[in-house]
């Protein structure tokens, strides 16, 4: 954002812009309204907010086990008994992971990689939880992992890269079923069709 | 309100980035018309007419309409999706590292056919062989002489003499190769074997399908590759992202002892 834009504001409503400014798809005019819609709240829907965002970096860490962002680490999945211990399905994202739970489809452990393989985004391997990944794949009780990366040119890649470097040889790989359309992203993809791409998961 | 205009162009989409409401922002190379930035409008929606048709490294038929700040994607029909380049890892890696330098060497408003057809015919050969790296430095190549920024193989840049065939040194600076009386300042003055030399000039006289079957050892490979990554990474003006990919995949792939 330009010095001029919020030259002539008050300092501390020159620097929320500046913060507002810095969040993925708001730019210097969105900023902007944000800041004076904030400052029209009344007071405790103000604090509320400020308190939300205190509290979710004061609270949520990465469970130890699946990556997950979570209150307390391993998180419910994870130290769920009822859980299928045996099969574990890797995802992108945490979103991925609230939208296979929707189905009520799948009944075992996540893998959360936080992001893709991007070459042209410089994020490789080492910038995903992979290495995390590996090691629970090592676990003798691990039979299947599910490979459920968003069937994008990345997602594919990291699929790809996933079965190169995963050391077991008595480990089934499944993908989801292909009924999943090239370019799409399971957080836009209704449950019916997750369930079937789930169901009709393929070994690879 | 007169109705937006509306224009179909042939592309390849380099890359993208999702925006709100399941849009995307869609980076492509055009045949006719340099690089071209659109708005694909629900296009991560399983329901979309566009799902599918704009993964990087896809040519398609465009349709798309002026928009107000940015032109937007109305249909988009696939041409060629290169289906077996995007089943290989090594592929894919190559794909997205020539889409990385279009995207940083192509511009907006200024069509360059020849660049688009480099690619094009890189990807093609690239497809039936995923391994070897030639077809990658075959494009680097032509990626300058596209761009109006080839290289002096003949004779030395600073005085003019006629190279003899024996080692000399390269600089992208000074704008290519230069004879051993003459000692520019030069940072990036490096030396360049006879043989690297060779292959440069090869590179420039012959076709993408001859220049891919060259085979060379290991060190004379590694010197073109450094010499070729290093001169286009001085022309963009900053760090190819994509090649530390490339380089993990091939550290990977070698056997134990060398890594
Ligand atoms: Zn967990
Ligand atoms: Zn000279």
């Amino acid at each position: 954002m330009t010095q001029e834009n919020i030259s002539g504001a008050a300092p501390s409503l020159a620097r929320l812009v500046q913060e507002l400014n810095r969040l993925p798809g708001i730019g210097p005019k969105s900023a902007q309204r944000l800041a004076y819609y904030i400052i029209r709240l009344p007071d405790d829907e103000a604090y509320a907010l400020a308190d939300a965002v205190t509290s979710v970096k004061q609270n949520i860490v990465f469970c130890e086990e699946c990556q997950n962002l979570t209150d307390a680490s391993p998180c419910q999945i994870c130290s769920d008994p009822r859980r299928d211990q045996t099969i574990i399905c890797v995802v992108e994202d945490p979103l991925d992971v609230l939208a296979m739970e929707r189905t009520r489809s799948f009944r075992g452990l996540y893998h959360v990689l936080h992001g893709v393989i991007s070459p042209i985004n410089g994020i490789g391997p080492d910038q995903l939880r992979l290495k995390e990944l590996f090691s629970r794949l090592d676990r003798p009780e691990v039979t299947e992992m599910v490979v459920a990366t968003n069937p994008t040119l990345e997602g594919e890649a990291t699929a790809m890269y996933i079965r190169r470097h995963q050391g077991r040889t008595d480990l089934r790989i499944t993908h989801l079923a292909r009924g999943l359309p090239v370019g799409g992203s399971l957080e836009y993809t209704d449950e019916t069709t997750l369930t079937k791409a789930f169901q009709g998961r393929q070994e690879i | 309100m007169a109705p937006p205009r509306t224009y179909r162009c042939e592309s390849i989409i380099l890359s993208y980035t999702p925006l709100d409401e399941a849009d995307l922002l869609v980076t492509m190379y055009t045949r006719d018309r340099g690089k071209v930035r659109a708005i694909g409008k629900g296009a991560r929606r399983a329901t979309s007419k566009l799902m599918g048709h704009l993964e990087p490294l896809t040519v398609v038929q465009m349709s798309m309409a002026n928009g107000r700040s940015m032109d937007i994607i109305s249909q988009a029909e696939v041409l060629q999706s290169f289906s077996e380049l995007k089943g290989d890892l090594d592929g894919i890696s190559k794909g997205l590292y020539l889409a990385e330098l279009v995207d940083g060497f192509g511009a907006e408003d200024s069509p360059n056919p020849n660049l688009y057809q480099l690619m094009i015919d890189t990807l093609t050969v690239l497809q039936a062989d995923t391994e070897s790296d030639m077809p990658l430095r075959f494009f680097e190549f032509h990626l300058l002489q596209v761009s109006g920024l080839m290289p002096e193989l003949y004779h030395c840049v600073e005085c003019r003499i006629e190279l003899e065939p024996d080692a000399h040194r390269f600089s992208p600076n000074v704008g290519g190769t230069l004879c051993l009386e003459c000692n520019p300042e030069d940072a990036h003055l490096r030396p360049l074997s006879l043989r690297a030399l060779k292959v440069l000039r090869l590179l420039d006289r012959s076709g993408i399908a001859a220049a891919s079957k060259l085979t060379m050892d290991d060190s004379l490979a590694s010197e073109l590759k450094s010499l070729l990554s290093t001169t286009v990474s001085y022309w963009l003006g900053k760090e190819i992202r994509s090649n530390s990919f490339l380089e993990r995949l091939h550290k990977d792939s070698l056997p134990e002892v060398y890594k």
